[in-house]
């Protein structure tokens, strides 16, 4: 059978062809015979094919404004305990040829693997309805029209906006030589905005499946709305305030838990904040973290990039650390099964968990705001990295919205502030918990935290930014 | 190829293009890396593509395909076109273009040993020795060592008749050992953090940087860091080794100086620029000693290239000049808003991406001073070396960055080790700290290939060039209670 590469241009897509960028039949034809070009004991094939269009403005107009169709063919051979990969972006045959080579060259010459997993055997995956047609089929006109109505708001606000709305419309599958063939189509659309005066700034960042669920004009408003409240920002002295992180500002957080130590790998190398922890109290009590790529806010996909179905797992219960997600090499090195949460090769920091649920709880935003006599209302943090590993210290910014809380209202905006914190720490100190719980998709490679808005006593601000 | 190009720029022209660049862009990379012995990673990859970019009733439209035939690339010039009238409904003034002179060129990385002509099995077994090496440090549970190859080859065409075809080669390699006590965690890097050094180099530079010659030192020094005593927190003197200085430079310097960030264009994503336009020229940004330039032509730099994407040649040119605010990156679009013409910095990650104004290599101009003499003529402070964190706020004002290792100071000789080194300061207070900078004998040309920007969010490769400086009153030991 001879591949069919994408039918569909890029210029049809835009006319608003509301299906994925490549059928499952479509992707099944290319995957079967790449596999079938390798001559290996095993081979295991992904195809990951997208169509992304983005509308950005600054300054009050559109000023860049893009579409990119692509696809990726990535084949893992296996040649006893050796493997190869190898990956194309082109689906012609002459190419599928050269990458079947390729990836058995790279395999030949690898030494000997003892971890080596076989490729996941055909199982049934649960269906998973990921695809909305509205967003496929998004045009640069409705784009535009969308961004404008926004644009047009700040203006006549005397404000001057920046931001972006993008439309994702992408298949994935996975297909091996034991006879697995699984493939899921999704979409994906975000709009973000930013507003500023002249010395303040308010941000709004929401993401869903449906690009009409957005509700862009609304979410403009917002952000207008921010600006204007934080206008002349004045400064705190660092210190330990009583903080209110909004949902965002959560979610970046609890994403440095997942590449910290929720992966089996980094348990297993000693990495892991819950190496040798495991029944063992991390956090606070009210913490419960879970994988789940079945809720409708976490944009997750029922399978992972070795095909294996994705399971739910609880990783912090009641603030007691329950368990890491695995791939099949892990799954293999520890004697348990795969949880389905392989990385797309070459998967270096190993399996990861990507729909991450943080808990919530029963008070509203504002009831949280009203709750505090003296504290600081959060927006979103900003460039965070890792400052020590095993206890989760983070340090990073506020950004685009910082106030100040005084007996339960906002009274002014606040000059930007860095902290240095344990991630851990501030989920055990928490002690106001949002009902309603917010997505975060960290890239559009679907890594997502949902996150409720948290109360935290004793928040560690150690510097001031001048604006 | 050409016709491809050919067919891109007619139909953009066509379909009421003002200006049109097509890019055909095929690029193939290949990543190794080893850990504790074992190949944890060996993936090759390649990928060839066209991307149209027009300008239509004074807005931008830009269209991409991993399909690069001369039908799709008509496709893509139409539905360019087609984006860019739907952005001019929203354009409160049309896009002006610096001049440029088209040119009719070749250009290619200077290399001695092509990367991607050594075999696999030779690469894989100086990993394997360098790790097993490191191996031998008990505490060291992961020695991991890695490479990394690029070639991007980049053909170029505009309707104002440019011509432009490159062959930019990368390359990169470098060893991490992560050793784990009780409740404690310290990497070493050789020679710098995140992956090591890497170059507009072939393979000489590998060969360079004899990785197993370096690999129990480094498995070592992860040990010891172990029962090191923590930085002590203070305001002292800090004298930060010249990669350390590299991403400082990336950070406080090399973003806020992107023209772009400065007029607004990437302040929903990373932010705008404490730098704006009215201090140009005038800011004191630095101390006297602190002279900064974009230089894209930095021999072995990661940012070095004959032309950028949009056909301007490869230069230099002033960002600090004896402290003094003096120059922005450019682009053809942004740099006339400001009454300049572009210095040549647009670069696309590839030809699924438009080109943004990005670092090229943005280097600090070697001083007068030994690093030796410098450690003798401090009486207190802190040696600082190769980055662990690094983070800053979005006008880049306001930073925090921790290194791998410390050293104490004390009488102008070097002291205990000291671990989670972290200092903290306001970018221009900062540099008007800075009274010694070393010679071009400590300077060095240090890659950052994971450079982030844009919405679609693009990685580029950038250099910058330092040597080891001083910094005097610099807040150090910013920490959490733990």
């Amino acid at each position: 059978m001879s591949a069919r590469p994408v039918h569909r241009t890029p210029l049809e897509a835009a006319r608003g062809l509301e299906s994925p960028p490549l059928s499952a039949e479509e992707a099944q034809g290319v995957l079967r015979e790449s596999l079938g070009m390798a001559e290996a004991d095993h081979a295991e094939a992904i195809l990951e094919a997208q169509d992304h269009s983005l509308t950005r403005f600054a300054n009050n107009e559109i000023h860049q404004n893009v579409t990119a169709r692509d696809h990726a063919l990535t084949l893992r051979v296996i040649v006893g305990r050796r493997a190869g990969v190898a990956t194309t972006h082109r689906l012609d045959s002459s190419a599928l040829r050269q990458l079947a080579d390729r990836a058995l060259a790279i395999a030949r010459l690898s030494p000997e693997d003892p971890d080596l997993p076989e490729p996941a055997p055909s199982v049934a995956v649960p269906p998973l309805e990921a695809f909305e047609p509205e967003t496929a089929g998004s045009t640069p006109e409705s784009r535009a029209e969308a961004v404008g109505s926004v644009l047009h708001a700040a203006r006549k606000a005397g404000l001057n906006t920046a931001g972006a709305l993008s439309t994702t419309s992408s298949l994935l599958a996975v297909a091996n030589r034991r006879g697995l063939f699984v493939s899921q189509p999704e979409t994906y659309s975000n709009f973000t905005c930013t507003v500023r005066s002249q010395n303040s700034s308010g941000w709004v960042d929401r993401h869903r499946r449906d690009v009409r669920a957005l509700e862009v004009a609304s979410l403009g408003r917002t952000a207008i709305e921010k600006a204007e409240r934080s206008r002349d920002p004045q400064p705190v002295e660092p210190g330990r305030y009583t903080v209110i992180l909004e949902p965002a500002a959560v979610a970046e957080l609890v994403a440095f838990l997942a590449s910290l130590g929720l992966g089996a790998q980094a348990e297993l190398e000693g990495r892991s904040f819950m190496a040798g922890r495991m029944g063992q109290s991390i956090t606070g009590e009210r913490v419960t973290l879970t994988d789940d790529p079945f809720d409708p806010r976490a944009f997750g996909r029922p399978f992972d990039y070795e095909g294996t179905p994705r399971r739910r797992v609880v990783l912090v219960e009641r603030g007691i650390a329950r368990a890491v997600v695995h791939d099949r090499r892990t799954a293999k090195k520890t004697g348990v099964e795969s949880t389905g949460h392989a990385c797309a090769p070459p998967a270096t920091e190993g399996p990861l968990p990507y729909s991450l649920v943080l808990s919530g709880g029963d008070k509203s935003l504002e009831e949280l705001i009203a709750s505090t006599e003296r504290g600081i209302l959060v927006t979103r943090f900003w460039y965070c990295r890792v400052v020590d590993p095993k206890k989760t210290v983070v340090t990073g910014m506020t950004r685009d919205g910082t106030f100040l809380i005084e007996r339960g209202k906002l009274v002014r905006g606040l000059r930007n502030l860095r902290f240095n914190e344990s991630v851990l720490e501030v989920l055990r100190r928490a002690d106001g918990w949002g009902r309603e719980l917010e997505p975060t998709v960290f890239d559009y490679a679907w890594n997502c935290v949902v996150a409720p808005a948290l109360r935290v006593p004793e928040f560690q601000f150690t510097g001031v930014s001048p604006f | 190829m050409d016709e491809i190009l050919d067919r891109a720029l007619n139909a953009a022209q066509l379909a009421g293009a003002s200006y049109a660049d097509a890019r055909l862009v095929e690029s193939r990379s290949q990543f190794l890396e080893v850990k504790n012995r074992q190949v944890s990673a060996l993936q090759e990859s390649g990928t060839l593509g066209l991307g149209v970019r027009v300008l239509v009733d004074g807005a931008w439209g830009f269209a991409a395909s991993a399909d690069p035939s001369a039908a799709e690339a008509e496709r893509c010039a139409a539905l360019a076109a087609r984006i860019a009238r739907a952005s001019a409904k929203f354009r409160l003034a049309p896009v002006t273009l610096s001049p440029l002179a088209p040119v009719v060129a070749r250009w290619e990385t200077p290399i001695e040993v092509d990367p991607f002509t050594v075999p696999l099995a030779d690469k894989i077994a100086l990993l394997v020795e360098a790790t097993g090496l490191m191996e031998r440090e008990a505490a060291v549970k992961v020695a991991q060592g890695n490479m990394q190859f690029w070639e991007d080859v980049k053909r170029f065409a505009s309707t104002e008749g440019a011509r432009i075809e490159q062959r930019i080669v990368n390359s990169g390699a470098g060893l991490t050992a992560t050793a784990v006590g009780e409740d404690d965690l310290q990497v070493r890097s050789y020679p710098n953090s995140f992956g090591g050094q890497y170059e507009s180099s072939g393979y000489e530079l590998v060969r360079r940087l004899d990785l197993p010659g370096h690999a129990a030192e480094t498995a070592a020094m992860a040990v010891a860091l172990l029962t090191a005593p923590v930085c002590p927190a203070g305001v002292t003197t800090i004298l930060l080794d010249g990669s350390q200085v590299s991403l400082q430079l990336h950070e406080s310097c090399g973003h806020p100086t992107e023209l772009d960030r400065a007029l607004g264009h990437e302040a929903n994503y990373a932010g705008t620029s404490f730098l704006t336009t009215d201090q140009l020229g005038r800011l004191r940004y630095g101390s006297d000693l602190v002279n900064i330039v974009t230089d894209a032509t930095t021999p072995r730099g990661l940012g070095s290239f004959g032309f950028d994407d949009e056909g301007v040649p490869a230069q230099r040119a002033d960002l600090v000049r004896k402290g003094r605010f003096s120059g922005y990156l450019t682009s053809r679009e942004t740099a006339p808003m400001v009454g300049l013409a572009s210095n040549g910095t647009m670069r696309a990650e590839s030809w699924a991406h438009i080109p943004l104004v990005r670092m090229t290599n943005v280097n600090l101009e070697p001083g007068t001073w030994k690093l030796a003499d410098l450690i003798a003529d401090t009486a207190d402070g802190i040696h600082m070396i190769t980055n662990r964190s690094w983070s800053i706020d979005d006008k880049r004002y306001n930073f925090q960055f921790g290194t791998e290792v410390g050293y104490e100071i004390k009488n102008g000789k070097r002291g205990r080790l000291l671990k989670n080194c972290t200092y903290t300061g306001i970018t221009p207070e900062f540099w008007n700290r800075c009274d010694a900078v070393c010679d071009a004998s400590d300077w060095e040309i240090w890659g950052t290939p994971n450079c982030g920007k844009g919405q679609p969010s693009q990685t580029m490769r950038t250099a910058q060039g330092a040597s080891s400086v001083r910094f005097r009153d610099v807040q150090v030991g910013v920490g959490a209670r733990s």
